[in-house]
Formats: C-alpha cells, structure tokens, sequence
C-alpha cells in the first residue's frame, strides 16, 4: 500500500500549519480545520451539481442519439453556468395562497440533510471529513431526513398536485429506507463495524460487490428509489402529477432543490463505492499491474467508481419508464424486503459457517 | 472540544428543542406544531451528540423523521377542517392535558430523584456490539415483546386501511 | 374508516393531456373514482367555417384537425367531394394518395407510441420515435414543401408528382423500418415496467367498444375486426395485401402493440404501392371552378385514430352547403371515464394515451 501522502492529505496539511500559529490553541485549530473541511464539502457539493447537470444532458444525450449541449465552451461545458445564472436572475416569486413558513423553509431544509451527510464520506484514506464510530448509521439517519423537506414543500405549497407528489414521497422513501439499510447490513456484518474507515479498509483484499451481489442490486435499486430518480420519479412524476411537490417553485428556490437532489445522486453513489466497490481502494490486480494501480491516489479512485455509479443511475433514469405507486410499494415490501433479509440471513450463516471452518 | 464551544453548542440546542417544544403546544395549525415537533426531536439528537452518544441521535434522527412524517401525513387526513390555521383548538381540552402533563412531570422527576446514577468523569468505550449483545441476551424478552408489539400495529394499520376501502 | 374523495383539476395546462383537454378527476386517495373529460378549448368551428368556402379551400382546414394524419383528413374530403362529383383518378395519383396516407399512418402512430411511452417516464423512447417520424417529415417536405399541414391531396388528384429521387428514398426507409421496429422493440416493448404498466390495465370488452362506436386501434385492440380499408374498400386499398392487427383482451398493452403492428402492415402496403406504381399524370380534369351536382355524400376512411367519415351537402353552388366530419379521437375520447375508473392516477396518463386524442380533431 501507498504510504506516502497524497495531494489532498497534505494540502490539510499545510493549512493546518499556517492555521495554528495564526491561532495558538490547538482546540481552535481543530476547529477551523472542520470550517475548512465544511467549506471544501459545500464547495464539492455546488462544483459536482454543476458537473452533474452538464453530465446530465450529456448522458441523456448520448442515450438519445443527440448532441446535448454544445454551444457555450467546450463540448457545452459551460451551460450549467448559463443555467445557474438564469435560474439567479429569476423572479422569486411566491404564490399567494402558500403556507408561508413551511413553503419557504421546505428548500433550504432540503440541502441540509445532503451537506450533513457528506460528513462521513471516505473520499480517500485519512480523508474522511469526520470518521465517526457510527458512520454509516449516521448516513442513514441524516439521510432519512430528506423525507421532510419534501412533504413540507408538498403540504406547504396549497396545490394538491405538491400534495399527492409530498404523500408520494412519504410512501416512497419510508419504504425504501428499509431495503438500503438492509442491504448494507450484510456488508456490515462481514467487517463487524459500522466505522467508513474500517468498511473500506476491511476491502483492500476483495471488494464486497464480490461478496454480497444481491446486496449491491438491492442497494442500487433501493438508491434509486431514495434519490427519487427514475424509475422511481413518482415523487416528481412530471407526466402524472406535473411536478410534485415542486410544481410551485421556481428560480433558486427550485435550484436547491435541484441541488439537493444531485448532492444526494453524489453521495448515495459513493456510499455505494465505499460499501461495495472498495473505497479509495484500487482495483487489486497481480503484480506490477497493482503496483502501478496503487501509485494512483486514492482519492481518484474513489471519485472514479463514484463517477461510474453515477452514469449507471443516469443510464436508469434515460432507459426505463417510471413505476406506478402500488407497483413501487408492491416492489418495495414485497420483493426487496425479502430479498434484502434472506441476504441477511446467508450472510450470517456464510460468515458462521467460515468461522467453523477456521476456527475448528 | 473545549468547554465555551460544549456550553454555547448546549445552549444553541437546547434552546431550539424548548422553544419549538412550546411552539408545538401553542401554534394553530397542526401542521406547523408537526413539523416543529420535528426541530424539537433534532435539538434533543443535537444534545445526545454533545453527551457522546452518537448512536442514539442518529436513532433519534432515523425514527422520528420518518415518524414525523407519518405523523403529519396522518394529521392530514385525519383532520376535516376547510381552513388549517386553526386546526390545532387547545382550548377545550387544555386542563386536561395540563393534568396529564404534571402527572407525567411527577412520575419522572421520581424516577430522577430515586435513581442512583453512576457518576464518572470518563465516557464510556461505546460499542454497537455492546448494545446488540444487551439486546439479544439481558433484554430480549423486552426486545422481541416490542417486536411482537409493532406487528400487531402493523397488521391493525392494514386491516383498518383495507376496511376503509370496502366500505 | 370514513374517507372522502376530492377533485383534480388536470389541464387544461398539463404535461400530458395532449394538447388542452382538460380531466376533471374525482379521487380517492390516488384511485379514480369518476373522470370527466371537458373539451372544447381548440374548438375553431371548422365545421361552419368550410360552409363559408370553396370546397378546394376547405382541404386545409381538414390538415388542422388530426394534425398527425393530415393526409389521411385530406384524402378523405377528397375522396368525398369525388364521389360526389363522379370524378375518375389518375392512376397514379392513386398510388402516391396510398403512400402518403400509410407514411402519414406511421408518423401519426410514432408520435403516438412516443407521447405514450412519454406519458410513462421514458423520455428516451419517445426521441427515438421522434428521430425516425423525422425521415418520414423529410419525405413529405420534398414532397409537397411542407411537414405539417399539407394541402397535398387535391380533387382529383395530388398537388404535384413527387420529385426525382422521392421514390428511392421512401424504399430506403421502407427496408430501413425492421431495424427501427427493431429499436422499439427492445427499448419500449421489451421493458418489463412498461409491460407492467400496459398489462390487465383498463381493459375494454368488445361489446363496450361497439356499444360506445369506438373505432380504430381502441375497437381492434378489443379483438372487433373492423378496418375501414378491409370492410369498405375505398381508393384502390382493395389491390394491397394486409393483415388487421387485432388485440385479444382489449387492455392498453393490445391497444399499443395493435398500432405498433399496425405500422408494420402499412409498411406493406407502401412497399407493394412503390413497386406497382405506374407512371402518368398525377390530377384528373378538373374544372377550374368546383361546383359539384346537388346532393349529398358520406365518404368514411381509415386515419390512425379510427373511422373518418365525411359528411357533404351540395347545393350546387360553389361553397358547400353543410360540411360534417365525424372524428374518431372524439368519439373514443368518451371512453375515458369508463376505462379510468378504480385505476390510479398515473394509469389515467396512459389510458388518454392508448385512446390516442389529438385536440385538433376532439374540439375541431
């Protein structure tokens, strides 16, 4: 394994060294290091919402045999730019009839639940913003949140379609969580800490897609589903229910939305790379061809199969056609629910059965 | 952490969960005391982390959000009135309540009063093997009567969901 | 548990009511419980107005009814104000009437398919459909100088003989068709959520489908042989070989896969027109000033969304004296309530979708 500190390491670093004698109490620098750390997450978020609405269209184009955008810079790169500032310059309008408070906290509520998560994403080796003992629980837990955001902005905008889109997403997302959590016990249980570090350290030999595949499935399809991208779009559903609880947004207040929902595409797909595609890990081949992958920093990696993740939700999103709601909650609880346990199950058997072997 | 941060992170949090606490009795719209319902719960998760105890605000966090949600989803539809903002009457059944809440208030300083706390300057090493192992060894009577609890709930949900429908 | 039903307003500013329909919906949670269609918000009149023109200027407006068939709308007027008048077609003005007609049948059916696999979220299936339909817009503007509303179709003939080249172009998207189906096939067909959606869904029995005249794909999917070109032979459809799809159960999924098959037959006939075309004039003799005889006439034909039939009154005059169009998409639109009935609300976006309405024609 590399030992040597990567780009992103020693950049801490070095800011670490300039912070403390600016400083002095060395409990101040530690918190101005989280400042930086936060500050570099936000930064991350905002840089990859652009990224991603680009890669967007560019994907969705590549799905539909066209160009996507391709006027403004290179390969259209500069369009999301374009889009942010028009978005900006938006009237921010508000309805007459919404329930004031809840309609306008509902966006901003949105985005916090995604920048919380980021936390406790292993973006490299000693690059975990917090390593908490409990971190994947964490990830889960904050991301369950999202769910109230979405009923707020579907109770609060007065306009029943936001409110069947709200009640959709209610169903939607309380099922679902299930099957995510579920599905990543296994992963779990075969490290034996809930710790990102440790999940991704316990892979350096195999990954755990390897070792769990039913897992991965049930994980990607549930993701799906909790990002509420299609197939899963019901909350939005445009033909059906024109958009959700969003119908009444616009402008920025709609852009956080936005933004929330690709912070969120961002870090269910790494939390998919961390548990089940081996983290920063590079891909664990023979000989010199490993040497060479682990002079690679791991960072890079990571963001790879992040990236990778990620076009294969897009590549869902332009292919398949949406759910019906009973279809959703007939799929959730009674197909990967089970599905999901009986994982469980194998998995505590198979590692029992190991032990025996093992141990004697 | 030094003790100003704890002490002003205590405060912050502590006033978030009183203040939507008494927000939640006093607004009108049921939705609005819902949904601050919620901000009180995420203050308590808030002070959890500030005792160390990451697993249970992320506990917290997991079971009342969807709670909430549900909660509110409920206080939807099961609320007939034309114009929300004053779907929360506090005026009829407030001595009541009152009562109740002082019993409660009675029965839990007690419990506070009576019990002998282990005190200690250390946090204790917290593990979820730990807790599993309470869970599936001391506790496990207790932990499979609430299982058996919540599926009774469960099946009750969806009778009375599927009666609504033939009726 | 005592429940209540509420109303929805959809459309008629929607993404996917085709155009302004509006849907008054009586739910029950997300089940419906009574949709009642309200139309009228493209009504032009057109029926009144052609009273008020020349029978030559009245073909245009038959272009802004079903706007995805047009020339189908055309040839039917036409055809009606031939008989009326006794007038003989040249040949091959017959010929190219057929292939425009059945390319016009695939283009209406494409953006058909397309709006409804749309209508279910996959927007990837509906631009490959678009992508293809666009071949067929090609040919028509090299055709006739327009993609839209063509005015080709004349009395007596077509406007003009199609241009060098056309022909050859319309046999390399003749054998280039099996790949295209072959695209929809595995994109929209062979998806299993689609399938899911389409299946067992709304399903119409035969005996309803006659009772409430629907026609086209909606009446075949239900398993009613009844096609326009097979049960009155009108043009020279009666010298072409092919078969009427039909559905076994009448769900939406039979009301999808009939159209889809039913491109494939129109694909037959167009390959069997471009090899027995013969060459020759392409108008008959018309007076310059139409005045067909006293009388009346109704002159009914196949379009993509059913039985067209045309209803004209001369009164020897220039104009014509009373001017009726009966348009299937309205008549199959009054099934909409009975078929949504206890499905959900997503399941409404694709019954309107299978019944196929363009508003053009619904309000006229």
């Amino acid at each position: 394994m590399n030992s040597n500190p990567d780009l992103l390491t020693s950049l801490a670093g070095s800011i670490r060294s300039v912070l403390s004698p600016l400083i002095g109490n060395p409990d101040g620098v530690d918190m101005a290091m989280y400042g930086v750390g936060l500050l570099a997450v936000i930064t991350l978020i905002f840089t990859n919402a652009v990224i991603l609405v680009w890669g967007e269209r560019k994907v969705a184009g590549f799905m539909q045999s066209r160009y996507g955008p391709n006027r403004l810079g290179p390969w259209g790169l500069f369009q999301s730019i374009a889009d942010v500032l028009k978005l900006m310059s938006k009237e921010d309008y508000r309805p007459k009839l919404v329930d004031k408070w809840v309609w306008a906290l509902a966006p901003i509520i949105m985005f916090a639940p995604a920048v919380a998560a980021y936390a406790v994403l292993p973006f490299g080796k000693d690059l975990v913003p917090v390593d908490l003992n409990i971190g994947i629980f964490y990830f889960i837990a904050v991301s369950s949140i999202t769910t109230i955001p979405l009923l707020m902005a579907g109770w609060g905008s007065n306009n029943k379609y936001s409110l069947i889109g709200g009640m959709r997403a209610v169903a939607q997302m309380v099922s679902y969580e299930i099957p995510l959590v579920f599905s990543m016990l296994g992963a779990i249980m075969l490290v034996g800490s809930l710790k990102m570090s440790s999940i991704v350290e316990a892979q350096s030999h195999i990954w755990f897609v390897f070792l769990q595949p039913v897992a991965f499935l049930v994980y990607v399809i549930a993701a799906t589903a909790e990002t509420n991208r299609a197939p899963f779009d019901l909350v939005e559903g445009e033909s059906e229910i024109v958009a959700g609880p969003l119908t009444e947004y616009s402008g920025m207040r709609w852009a956080m939305f936005f933004l929330g929902e690709y912070a969120n595409l961002l870090a269910v797909s790494a939390i998919a790379s961390a548990v089940f595609l081996g983290g920063w890990q590079p891909l664990p081949l023979p000989g010199a061809l490993g040497d060479m992958m682990h002079a690679i920093p791991g960072w890079i990696w990571f963001a790879l199969k992040t990236y990778i993740m990620i076009f294969v939700f897009m590549w869902f999103r332009w292919t398949f056609p949406r759910f019906r709601v009973d279809q959703l909650m007939g799929f959730g609880w009674k197909v990967l629910l089970p599905l999901s346990l009986a994982n469980i199950l194998v998995t505590g058997v198979g590692i029992f059965l190991y032990r025996v072997a093992i141990g004697g | 952490m030094n003790d100003m941060v704890f002490a002003t992170a205590f405060y912050i949090l502590a006033g978030i969960t009183i203040l939507s606490a008494v927000g939640v009795v006093f607004l009108k719209n049921i939705v609005h005391s819902a949904f601050l319902l919620a901000l009180a719960f995420f203050g308590v998760a808030g002070i959890y982390v500030l005792l160390n105890a990451e697993f249970l605000a992320a506990v917290q966090l997991l079971v009342y959000g969807g709670a909430i949600a549900v909660l509110i989803a409920f206080g939807v539809m099961l609320i007939q009135r034309r114009d929300m903002s004053s779907s929360n009457p506090d005026a009829a059944w407030s001595p009541l309540g009152l009562g109740m809440a002082v019993m409660a208030m009675v029965v839990f300083i007690a419990a506070i009063v009576l019990t002998q706390f282990p005190v200690t300057n250390v946090a204790p090493e917290f593990s979820v093997e730990g807790l599993a192992r309470l869970l599936l060894t001391d506790y496990v009577v207790a932990f499979e009567a609430a299982a058996v609890l919540l599926l009774a709930a469960m099946v009750g949900a969806i009778i009375l969901a599927k009666g609504a429908k033939e009726a | 548990m005592q429940t209540q039903t509420y109303e929805l307003n959809m459309g008629p500013q929607h993404p996917s009511t085709h155009g302004v329909l509006r849907i008054i919906l009586e739910l029950d949670g997300e089940v419906v419980v009574k949709a009642t269609p309200v139309i009228g918000y493209l009504h032009r009149g057109i029926e009144k107005i052609c009273e008020g023109k020349t029978y030559g200027q009245t073909i245009p407006f038959t272009d802004r009814m079903d706007y995805m068939h047009s020339m189908n709308n055309n040839l039917g007027l036409c055809q009606a104000v031939e008989k009326l008048m006794g007038l003989e077609v040249p040949e091959r003005a017959e010929y190219i009437r057929v292939i425009m007609a059945e390319l016009s049948r695939i283009a209406s059916h494409m953006i058909y398919a397309g709006a409804l696999v749309n209508d279910l979220g996959g927007v990837t299936g509906f631009v490959f459909l678009i992508r293809d339909r666009e071949r067929i817009l090609e040919l028509f503007n090299k055709a006739c100088g327009a993609r839209m509303t063509f005015n080709y179709i004349r009395i007596g003939g077509v406007q003009q003989d199609v241009p060098e080249g056309w022909v050859e172009e319309c046999r390399r998207f003749v054998d280039d068709f099996p790949e295209m189906m072959h695209t929809y096939n595995g994109l929209i067909m062979g998806n299993e959520i689609f399938q899911a959606r389409m299946k067992d869904i709304a399903i119409l029995p035969p005996d309803r489908a006659v009772a409430m005249a629907a026609s086209g794909g909606v009446l075949r999917a239900s398993g009613v042989n009844y096609d326009v070109r097979k049960d009155d032979p009108y043009g020279i459809y009666d010298r072409f070989d092919f078969d009427v799809p039909l559905g076994t159960k009448g769900d939406n999924w039979d009301r999808f896969i009939v159209r889809m098959q039913e491109m494939e037959q129109s694909i037959r006939i167009i390959d069997q027109a471009l090899k027995q075309m013969p060459e020759g004039p392409v108008m008959a003799k018309v007076p310059k000033v139409i005045k067909p005889p006293v009388g009346e006439v109704y002159h009914h034909v196949e379009n993509s969304k059913g039985d067209l039939g045309y209803y004209v009154v001369s009164d020897g005059g220039m104009k014509p004296y009373r001017w009726h169009a009966r348009r299937p998409a309205m008549v199959n639109l009054q099934l909409l309530d009975e078929l949504c009935r206890g499905y959900k609300i997503a399941d409404v976006v694709a019954i309107l979708g299978t019944l196929d309405p363009v508003l053009g024609e619904v309000d006229c």
